[in-house]
């Protein structure tokens, strides 16, 4: 086959295959340039910035000459609490959640203001991993653009009054038999059902209307109807030998990824080499997911030929359970072909497999669930006891909704955690019906498309900030602590609702009434439940300390009782049209509830690699010989891309245009165009308005009032002009591939440059060591030619002047030596690390301008590399963050050794040395050096050097300046900076240890990124502890180092990628 | 019971001693004193001859011998109530210090409590020190900066004299030589010599060295702030409590073994003496005055203040005007003119040390000035340097026990702390933790190696301070 690729070829982006010498010149130049005189409005010089250098110039004069001190306050407490300690952190055992999304962690406090999220290893549910999302929590705390009371809204206008005020206009407009809705997205907190429960007493013609951002509505009625339960199934991905998934994100999005991220791994790590044994995974999708990145075999269908893939599936099983088949619409042959495949592999792995499936139609999810039932794999590998209660929300209650508030028949809708004039699919519609409603209050702490409509804002409290538990498995119970007093005038918005019901439960005279509530409630339906603790503070204590309460339900006998033949009526048909579009929930932002969290947007997109912005992914096709392309309609589009131009596109979906830039997606099927929900809001915080487009308009509801994440109906009305382009998978690149120009043979890009500038430097001959890959059936072999390599690699790493060996002897032999490892085939690319990375180094972001000037700071980058097949290739993520090689060109390259190595085996970063050279960026073969080109944390005096993100200068204000970590500092301008291993982390597990009096462990010292792991794929630790975890994960034969060959004895170890693919189906 | 020769009293209390033990087991000393430091040092005088909080506890044994001892047991764990027992001694005690309440230790065995009590015994009778303490012995750790500069100068005087007089020399050959030789020939004056090419380059050039010297020393120094002795807004002596009073360091910044910082003590901690403790020794109620405004605390009723954050200026202004006039009254029999304006100033006075620019209210937090400033991209932990390097706080702090007026010692800079890291041995031996230094421990025990340095395992690499 063509499309094949030989061994090792991996490839990043489609210019890197096309061409050679323009792309290889554009990835070596590290900066893209630009030239000043766009800049130059920024670069004018006024008149106040005149009297400010006039000024600085005096004072400097002035300090010189008088060196006057001045006056520093040390301010203490007046009364200390006495868990707190100035200067050492304090954890709080919390739950994320937002919505549906859930995550037990701990929260990091120092001197009461918390800065850190990390897991909550206590937690069954989630295992001590994070997401992203969880990670950023902390930076929404301190938004200022979060709302600073309750307040009136007129006309879209804000303005604060007083709780008193609000109540009383509130209570004044509703009476006994007033008609109020109440408008949320999935309540996980059994308290505040609770409350809806008195409140629904208080006002009895009360419904609570529940919808999802990213609805999973069919899931539940699908589940309702199979076996009587509307619940989402435990789903066990550790148990599963075969995973086939009809478009589930269960990697990235669906439902409760941590959790499924955490069993999907345990399941494909391989410990023993000889014994090595991993699940199969099939995606079945259209547009890259996460989780399809992820996939040993994606089989690539259009979002309308889904419900016939299902339906295929059915048939191949039921033939095989001996079962009747269904009516099934025709899918295309490859798929057929693959699919044939997996029924295979399920049959075979009866009880140990799993077929999930994430669309939005209920009779596709009846199919799925009676394609378990046949494999019987209820109650091995989903189980309805302690069922997932992470999406709740019921599409067609919202269009009722609707439908009531448009005939006048509701006299009140509060809205509750969730912003519906963004996220539904006929927010116009809603938008129209809801000011037909006399009385709208949201209780959205952040202004939204939702609070814009309303006639009062009553702000709740930020999730930290607030009381509360979670139980978002039935039976699995979380607590929710506040961690800082309210740092605005907000009230919980369970409290209001207490309030408004006049409850007597609620303590309005207490001093946290919702507290005291929350309590009352644990005493009353928790405590009885356990018999662990005898006296309910006891309960209480621990509950809180340990932030779970777990209580293991034992399996229910369940049986599938779904009409299989009504279901395959209801799929999904194919469409004819040329091109359909998929959009796409992203891993960082959601459908828009995180698209004002800054940290989160600069997070690159794990699937396109860009940040700020939503671009239109569309498929790379290739000839089969040389030529590589964009599919159909885009042909031609984005030649450009990797000097960071995009071309938009302007398109017509259901009749309505938008102008979208463009980025080329490999694994995007021909035919298909994928665009990602959660942009183009029009009111939010500053860092989410007008960034993107809104996608939800071009939803449709299906029959059954489900939300469909797909359309059919999408045309192409040409190019519309070029597009800066904010996408960092050509930025920082190392010793990629290229290709010769006027010839098809792959080469490596130094190689060019030897060939063409003949001269070259060591190493640059040979097919360098990035990525290492196999197949499982050929591990074996694989083995043994990565022996062969890595010691060919020693032998010229051994012709050195460099006295690597006498180093090693005198000084990393003893004391620590700081080492990382890192498993690629457990590593699924989520970016939780990154987000945690940024949050614990103060990483400043930069905002899209400075990311499409390769100006990123980010100091754990996951590199994403394809591999195999062009047109639907592997995906392999690599965390790529300094290397702390012993041998560092970046250290003898700096003039003033601002950089230099420790005797614990760390490349040390001297900043207040640091004059700005960039020597070492230069010579860093790993391209993780990150220079501050402008005053990007604002601590400078002028504002010409500052850096806006989205017309906000974010940590210019202080109260976001309180999410900076103390322990590290904040560097300024002109200076470099990289990955210190966390060091910050480091010597304060050896004070720890040391202050104890013992020998130091591999509890003391985590890196941030190795506690936001989900899937455990990082290790650190001293490699000169013979009982450390990394000196154990360092034996296995599968590690390589990210070019070994050029001898610059990193420390980090990577564990090679490793799939389980059928390999007659390539 | 009244107080004997020592010899009586000792030869007494050895008798006593004798008969203690069939009370408890031999006391130990030692534990003693980690149990007294624990539990009793925070009220009562370390050098057990002066009453502090609680009374002096010297001699304690002596006082209680008339009871049995189990009393006396009962005393210490729970003294109200043997107080409202009616026992003699307690009712007698509680009179004299009433209304101080003696904390509760039910927790201290028997035994615990004799080896208290012989520790109490060892300090009241051990002979007093010396010197003083640690402060002779650290002050002399500090080398003696010798000062060259009147040397050098004389040097450079007589050198400039020698080179003015060989010229002159120089200058007189060459006239005689020229006046020999018949040619015209002038005499050079002094004038001359001195406006000379030679000399006027030379002069710019030692000015220019000069200047950049002392202009690069300068600019070094910029930021640096040894010596510094600001004003504090409580003039609070550690000269008084670390001195006088002998209380622990870390008594009161109890950060410092736990922490990158020290701490200054919330003002509740202040409270734990000062509750008993309401006039100062030295300024009477002027700056004590400032604690209770701080923290609302009623010094005239013992009480703190009930919503003292919503209480108003002239609200608080009543309180402890009020306070500081009985005590004025008290102590002087009637309020005069000098007393009104006495008092007068010392609130206004609470009022300036209490308020910032930036904190207009009196209510809250002390703001204390700085005094040790360091650069926000260096890290300094004092736990690793108490805790673990068991380093004496006068070591960086200087005399702070003979400080009124805390100055900055040290002068903090980054070749100070490097050259302690480079002589200050580590605890290498008796900290488990070292013990992954497997081969500088082979190297001593083979003695070919004397000590570790700080240095020696990396500490003065740069990432061990900077990050």
């Amino acid at each position: 086959m063509e499309n094949k690729t030989k061994k090792n070829h991996t490839w990043i982006g489609v210019d890197q295959l096309n061409k050679g010498a323009e792309f290889q010149e554009a990835v070596e130049r590290e900066f893209q340039d630009v030239p000043l005189a766009d800049n130059v409005e920024k670069l004018a010089t006024n008149r106040r910035d005149f009297l400010k250098y006039l000024g600085f110039s005096l004072g400097a004069a002035t300090v010189a000459a008088s060196c006057d001190i001045p006056v520093k306050r040390a301010i203490p407490y007046v009364v200390k609490p006495d868990e707190i300690v100035p200067g050492v952190a304090t954890y709080y055992a919390s739950s994320f959640v937002n919505g549906g999304d859930y995550c037990a962690v701990l929260v990091k406090t120092r001197e009461g203001r918390p800065i850190k999220i990390e897991g909550n290893s206590l937690s069954s549910v989630t295992g001590g991993g994070t997401s992203a999302r969880a990670q950023a929590v902390v930076l929404s705390l301190y938004d200022t653009n979060r709302f600073p009371g309750p307040g009136k809204m007129e006309n879209g206008r804000f303005t604060q009054t007083s709780w008193a005020e609000v109540d009383k206009a509130v209570k004044g407009s509703l009476s006994a038999n007033s008609r109020v809705a109440i408008l949320t997205s999935t309540v996980l907190s059994p308290t505040a059902k609770k409350v809806l429960e008195e409140f629904k007493a208080a006002y009895p013609d009360t419904k609570v209307v529940t919808y999802d951002p990213v609805s999973a509505s069919a899931l539940l009625q699908a589940n309702e109807e199979c076996f009587g339960q509307r619940v989402v199934p435990n789903y066990r991905f550790d148990r599963a030998d075969v995973i086939v998934s009809f478009a589930a994100d269960f990697l990235g999005t669906w439902i409760s990824p941590v959790e499924y991220a955490r069993q999907y791994a345990a399941n494909r790590k391989i410990e023993d080499v000889h014994k090595a044994k991993m699940s199969r995974h099939y995606q079945v999708e259209a547009a890259m997911t996460l989780t399809g990145s992820n996939a040993d075999h994606r089989v690539l269908v259009k979002p309308s030929e889904q419900g016939a893939a299902i339906a295929a599936l059915y048939n191949e099983i039921a033939r095989k359970a001996g079962k009747p088949t269904v009516s099934a619409p025709r899918v295309n042959d490859k798929a057929a072909a693959l699919l044939k495949q997996a029924a295979e592999d399920l049959w075979a792995n009866r009880g140990k497999s799993l077929v999930v499936c994430g669309t939005n139609n209920k009779g596709e999810q009846v199919l799925v669930n009676a394609i378990n039932d046949m494999l019987g794999n209820y109650g091995q590998t989903i189980s309805f006891a302690n069922p997932s209660l992470q999406r709740q929300g019921n599409d067609p209650d919202v269009q009722q909704l609707i439908k009531d508030m448009n005939s006048g028949s509701v006299d009140a809708v509060f809205v509750w955690g969730a912003n519906p004039a963004y996220e539904l699919p006929n927010a116009e519609a809603f938008a129209e019906a809801f000011k037909k409603v006399k009385l709208k209050v949201s209780f959205s702490g952040m202004p939204n498309e939702t609070t814009a409509l309303c006639d009062y804002v009553a702000p709740t409290h930020h999730l930290l900030e607030s009381w509360g538990d979670a139980e978002p498995k039935r039976g699995m119970y979380s607590l929710i602590q506040p961690t800082i007093a309210p740092l605005f005038d907000t009230r919980q918005a369970e409290e209001t609702l207490l309030r408004w019901a006049e409850s007597p439960n609620l303590n309005i005279e207490a001093e946290q009434p919702y507290y005291e509530y929350l309590k009352a409630a644990w005493e009353r339906d928790m405590f009885p439940r356990q018999t662990k603790y005898a006296t309910f503070q006891n309960f209480w204590d621990m509950s809180l300390h340990d932030g779970v309460f777990e209580l293991e339900e034992q399996e229910p006998s369940v049986a599938f009782a779904g009409d299989v033949q009504a279901a395959a009526a209801k799929i999904t048909k194919p469409a004819n049209s040329e091109l359909e579009i998929q959009f796409v929930e992203t891993v960082h932002i959601g459908n828009g509830q995180y698209t004002d969290n800054p940290w989160l947007m600069e997070m690159p997109d794990p699937i396109n690699r860009c940040v700020w912005d939503n671009y239109l992914m569309v498929p790379v096709v290739f000839d089969g010989h040389r030529h590589f392309d964009c599919d159909g309609p885009f042909a031609g589009f984005n030649q450009e891309e990797f000097y960071g131009y995009a071309d938009q596109a302007e398109i017509e979906i259901a009749g309505r245009k938008a102008v979208v830039p463009v980025v080329r997606q490999f694994g995007q099927m021909r035919g298909t165009v994928g665009l990602a929900l959660g942009y183009g809001r029009t009111v939010a915080g500053k860092a989410g308005v007008n960034v993107g487009v809104n996608a939800n308009p071009w939803l449709t509801i299906d029959a059954d009032g489900n939300t469909q994440y797909f359309n059919t109906d999408v045309k192409v009305l040409g190019k519309a002009g070029k597009y800066e382009m904010a996408s960092v998978q050509y930025h920082h690149t190392m010793g990629v591939t290229g290709k010769l120009e006027g010839s098809d043979e792959v080469i490596n890009v130094d190689e060019q440059a030897v060939t063409t500038i003949k001269e070259g430097y060591q190493g640059a001959l040979v097919d360098r060591t990035i990525i290492r890959r196999a197949n499982l059936p050929e591990l074996d072999k694989f083995v043994e030619e990565l022996k062969e390599e890595r010691r060919e690699a020693e032998h010229l790493n051994q012709q050195t002047l460099y006295p690597y060996e006498e180093y090693k002897e005198k000084y990393y032999s003893q004391g620590h030596h700081w080492g990382m490892h890192i498993d690629l085939n457990a590593c699924i690319g989520c970016g939780a690390c990154e987000v945690a990375c940024m949050a614990e180094n103060n990483v400043p972001v930069v905002g899209k301008y400075e990311v499409f000037r390769h100006h990123e700071m980010t100091w754990l980058r996951i590199d994403r590399y394809f591999y195999g097949d062009y047109e639907n290739p592997n995906v392999v993520y690599q965390p790529m963050m300094c290397q702390h090689c012993d041998n560092a060109p970046c250290e003898n390259v700096c003039p003033v050794s601002a950089t230099n190595h420790s005797s614990e085996g760390l490349n040390q970063m001297a900043y207040n040395r640091c004059i700005g050279t960039r020597y070492c960026a230069n010579n860093c073969p790993y391209k993780v050096r990150r220079f501050n080109w402008l005053d990007y944390t604002t601590a400078d005096l002028f504002p010409i050097n500052e850096n806006e993100v989205n017309g906000e200068a974010i940590y210019a204000d202080n109260l976001v300046r309180m999410v900076l970590n103390p322990d590290v500092t904040v560097r300024e301008r002109g200076v470099m900076e990289k990955c210190s291993f966390c060091v910050q982390r480091i010597q304060e597990g050896k004070l720890t240890a040391k202050r104890e009096g013992r020998k130091l462990e591999d509890h003391d010292v985590k890196t941030a990124c190795q506690t936001a792991c989900p899937t455990g794929a990082i290790t650190f630790g001293d490699t000169n502890n013979e009982k450390s975890a990394v000196r154990k994960q360092y034996e296995s034969e599968l590690n390589y180092i990210v070019l070994e060959e050029i001898g610059v004895r990193p420390s980090v170890q990577y564990k090679a990628r490793v799939t389980n693919k059928v390999e007659e189906l390539g | 019971m009244s107080y004997k020769s020592l010899t009586i009293w000792i030869l007494s209390l050895m008798v006593a001693l004798g008969a203690t033990t069939t009370h408890a087991q031999e006391a130990d000393i030692e534990a003693g004193k980690t149990l007294f430091k624990n539990h009793c040092a925070a009220c009562h005088n370390r050098n057990m001859k002066d009453d502090l909080t609680g009374p002096a506890l010297g001699g304690v044994e002596e006082r209680w011998a008339d009871y049995p001892r189990e009393d006396l047991y009962e005393w210490i764990r729970n003294s109200q109530a043997l107080i409202a027992q009616g026992h003699p001694r307690a009712v007698e005690l509680w009179n004299q210090w009433k209304p101080t309440v003696m904390n509760n230790f039910p927790n201290l065995t028997d035994q615990d409590i004799e080896n208290i009590l012989a520790y109490i015994h060892y300090e009241y009778t051990k002979k007093p020190e010396v010197a003083q303490g640690p402060t002779g012995e650290t002050t002399s750790t500090q080398p003696q900066a010798s000062d060259n500069t009147f040397l050098i100068a004389t040097i450079f005087v007589i050198l400039a004299v020698l080179a003015l007089v060989l010229a002159r020399i120089v200058a007189n050959l060459n006239y005689m030589m020229a006046a020999r030789e018949g040619q015209p020939a002038e005499r050079k004056t002094l004038m001359d010599i001195l406006t000379s090419k030679g000399v006027v380059s030379f002069v710019i050039f030692a000015l220019v060295v000069l200047g950049g010297y002392t202009t690069v020393n300068r600019a070094i120094m910029l930021g640096r702030q040894q010596g510094y002795q600001p004003d504090q807004p409580i003039k609070f002596s550690h000269a008084t409590h670390a001195g006088l009073h002998k209380i622990d360091c870390q008594y009161c910044h109890d950060g410092a073994r736990r922490s990158k910082h020290s701490i200054i003590p919330a003002a509740n901690t202040c409270m734990n003496c000062h509750r008993a403790i309401k006039k100062g020794s030295k300024y009477g109620t002027a700056e004590l005055t400032k604690i209770f405004a701080s923290i609302g605390y009623d010094p005239s009723t013992d009480k703190y203040i009930e919503d003292y954050d919503q209480l108003s200026q002239e609200e608080i202004e009543k309180i402890y005007k009020k306070w500081i006039t009985d005590e004025y009254v008290k102590d002087n029999g009637t309020l005069d003119a000098e007393g009104e304006l006495e008092i007068e100033e010392q609130w206004e006075n609470i009022v300036k040390s209490l308020t910032t620019e930036t904190k207009t209210r009196i209510q809250g937090e002390i703001p204390w000035v700085r005094i040790h400033n360091l650069p926000d991209h260096v890290f300094f932990s004092h736990a690793q340097h108490v805790s673990v390097g068991k380093i004496e706080c006068q070591k960086c702090h200087g005399p702070i026990e003979e400080m009124e007026v805390v100055a900055q010692y040290a002068p903090l800079s980054m070749g100070w702390c490097v050259n302690c890291h480079r002589k200050t041995e580590v605890k290498f031996a008796d900290n488990e933790y070292y013990k992954s230094y497997a081969r500088m421990h082979e190297e001593i025990a083979a003695g070919k190696r004397d000590k570790v340095t700080v240095e020696d395992i990396g500490g003065t690499e740069c990432q061990k301070c900077h990050y």
